[in-house]
């Protein structure tokens, strides 16, 4: 759409040129090729908290006490300065009161999270922007030797309370929570919840449930289904009122590892492994009918999806799944069948992942900036990478396992900021990505090339001071956080995965 | 042929263009465009049809269609005794 590079032309441009239908969007964020967050202030003085992230409208920033139990949030906003002399449009640099973390980020409150015994799962956080509201999780501590109680699967740790609780972000007030007990919810980087539009789906890995909430705009988390033992609403009551079968229901009590038989004597297979042993069966028998019986080993773990509410929910298995095997299944939780079920490393499963990866992120119509996040499925650079890692591969079932563990893909995981946009720049992934995590850092800034303009430099995100001096062999560890819509980014510097960061620096548009 | 920019583009109407002045007054001869007519109706759209955006995604349409093709049931020898061809039969044994 634009001719000239230059910003100001861009901007006459816009005023009499029209983009090409259905690219309003995208031309919009070419403007983000001008206002680049080029300058950095390098070791800010910032509070002792655990920070976070940006919600996904970069209206919050969420932070957490170091002793993780307290909620901290910001206002991002910009920083302001007035500076008296004659040549301040020239002074190379900011006045000393401009470069603080204050500057930048205002204090909307301190709520207290946790109780006493219990921690803020600090990997854990969802954020439904229409009502601003935010979704945490606190636990208490884990619960060693636990015993297997009714409808509760052995080899799974258990921890005494886990609780989602809704905030309103605005002022930080309570409006509601659920409290799950002696059970336990992968909360590491939201990989045991999603949520779409208002429904949050949390798998209890204790109990093999999936608990769909509904987050009502009062404020009220409301229980709308628990899948696992029974599919539908009514199922229980069926059960429960057939005479015969009172004494006799049950969960199947697995231990860790597959059986070949089910204990079929003595109890019921939960209601969705029903579904899904006779969809394979249905499947295997329209084939052949020979091995029907090896149907009953497969069952352990098992995903679900989650996309619109008349479809599936997909979850994840807990651990490492490098020595059992993992499968994937798709759920229709309308008309409880199972729709699809694939092995992990199943060729079809990886040629509809990398044909429509964004539908696995199962965005809500509501959140328009998700269908901007790149993906090998919509940039076709990100495509080329891809297809260059698979060529590389030595093995490629190996390869295709290792693309498929990362289903169902994590909800809000991955960054929305258009400087990760890949038709926009290139950069190394390996040192700096949308999905935010600690990686080791490199004393060479990371830069920003753009895809446009003839691969030339755009912005560097620089960490620190090149340092090679007198801890030059240690590693460090570097994670960055990008504010969503403006050119403002964080860098932390973490001398260990497991300490606080020994720098902040800020990343902005001067 | 006609004399104006449209050159000799055919139309489906012959009507069609009879408004048509050409530039070149002297030239006052009537354009009646080359007329071309489908000679099936195979290709045009049954009169009832509406067209509306598909609500499942592509991805869960995916899953449908390929669980659909899988569960269509395919043959299976032990399933179903008689022979597909009439004209085969399975050899009964002797004594």
């Amino acid at each position: 759409m634009f001719k000239t590079n230059n910003v100001t032309s861009r901007i006459f441009e816009r005023q009499i040129r029209t983009p090409a239908p259905g690219t309003s969007v995208h031309s919009a964020r070419r403007f983000y090729e001008n206002l680049v967050p080029s300058f950095t202030i390098y070791d800010v003085e910032c509070p002792d908290h655990s920070f976070f992230k940006f919600t996904d409208d970069g209206q919050y920033f969420v932070c957490f006490s170091r002793n993780r139990q307290d909620l901290i949030v910001y206002r991002p906003t910009w920083l302001s300065f007035s500076c008296k002399g004659e040549d301040c449009d020239n002074n190379q640099e900011l006045p000393p009161q401009a470069k603080r973390f204050e500057s930048f980020f205002t204090q909307l409150y301190v709520k207290p999270l946790a109780s006493c015994n219990e921690l803020i799962c600090k990997d854990f956080f969802l954020y439904m922007e229409s009502n601003q509201f935010g979704i945490f999780a606190t636990s208490t501590a884990q619960i060693q030797d636990a015993r297997g109680t009714d409808g509760a699967i052995l080899g799974v740790p258990s921890f005494e309370k886990i609780t989602i609780h809704l905030f309103r972000l605005e002022d930080g007030f309570k409006l509601d929570e659920k409290v799950f007990h002696n059970d336990c919810v992968n909360l590491t980087h939201n990989m045991g919840a999603f949520l779409y539009d208002d429904l949050l789906a949390v798998v209890s890995l204790r109990y093999q449930t999936i608990h769909i909430l509904q987050i009502r705009d009062s404020g009220n988390l409301v229980d709308v289904r628990a899948i696992g033992a029974y599919c539908r609403e009514d199922d229980e009551l069926f059960i429960n009122s057939s005479s015969q079968l009172a004494g006799n229901r049950g969960d199947l009590v697995d231990n860790g590892t597959n059986h070949d038989q089910p204990n079929s004597n003595n109890s019921f297979l939960s209601g969705i492994k029903q579904r899904l042993l006779s969809f394979i069966f249905r499947e295997i028998w329209s084939e052949e009918t020979d091995q029907t019986q090896r149907v009953q080993c497969l069952k352990k773990k098992f995903y679900f999806h989650f996309q619109d509410y008349v479809d599936l929910v997909i979850l994840k298995a807990s651990r490492n799944t490098d020595q059992l095997p993992a499968f994937f299944a798709v759920y229709n939780m309308e008309t409880t069948e199972i729709v699809a079920f694939y092995q992990n490393a199943a060729d079809e499963l990886y040629l509809l992942f990398e044909r429509f990866c964004d539908h696995f992120h199962a965005t809500s119509i509501n959140s328009m900036y998700m269908n901007f996040i790149s993906s090998h499925s919509n940039n076709i650079h990100a495509l080329e990478q891809l297809k260059s890692m698979k060529n590389k591969a030595t093995s490629i079932s190996q390869f295709v396992k290792k693309m498929l563990s990362s289903l169902p893909l994590n909800c809000q995981s991955m960054s929305p900021s258009p400087y990760f946009d890949q038709s926009l720049f290139r950069f190394d992934e390996k040192l700096i990505s949308a999905t935010d995590r600690p990686r080791q850092s490199t004393d060479h800034p990371i830069r920003f090339n753009s895809r446009r303009q003839g691969d030339i430099l755009k912005f560097k995100i620089k960490t620190g001071p090149e340092f090679g001096s007198a801890d030059g062999r240690s590693k460090k560890y570097s994670h960055f956080l990008f504010h969503p819509v403006w050119p403002l980014a964080l860098s932390f510097i973490q001398p260990s995965l497991f300490l606080p960061p020994s720098a902040v620096n800020i990343h902005f548009r001067r | 042929m006609m004399g104006s920019m449209l050159g000799d583009l055919p139309s489906f109407d012959p009507h069609n263009f009879s408004q048509l002045r050409p530039s070149d007054p002297s030239n006052p001869s009537k354009v009646v465009p080359t007329t071309y007519r489908p000679t099936h109706s195979r290709t045009s759209p049954p009169p009832d049809q509406v067209i509306t955006t598909e609500a499942k995604n592509i991805l869960i349409r995916n899953f449908y269609q390929r669980a659909e093709e899988k569960l269509r049931p395919k043959r299976a020898a032990t399933e179903h005794p008689t022979p597909e061809h009439g004209c085969k039969q399975p050899r009964a044994s002797t004594t």
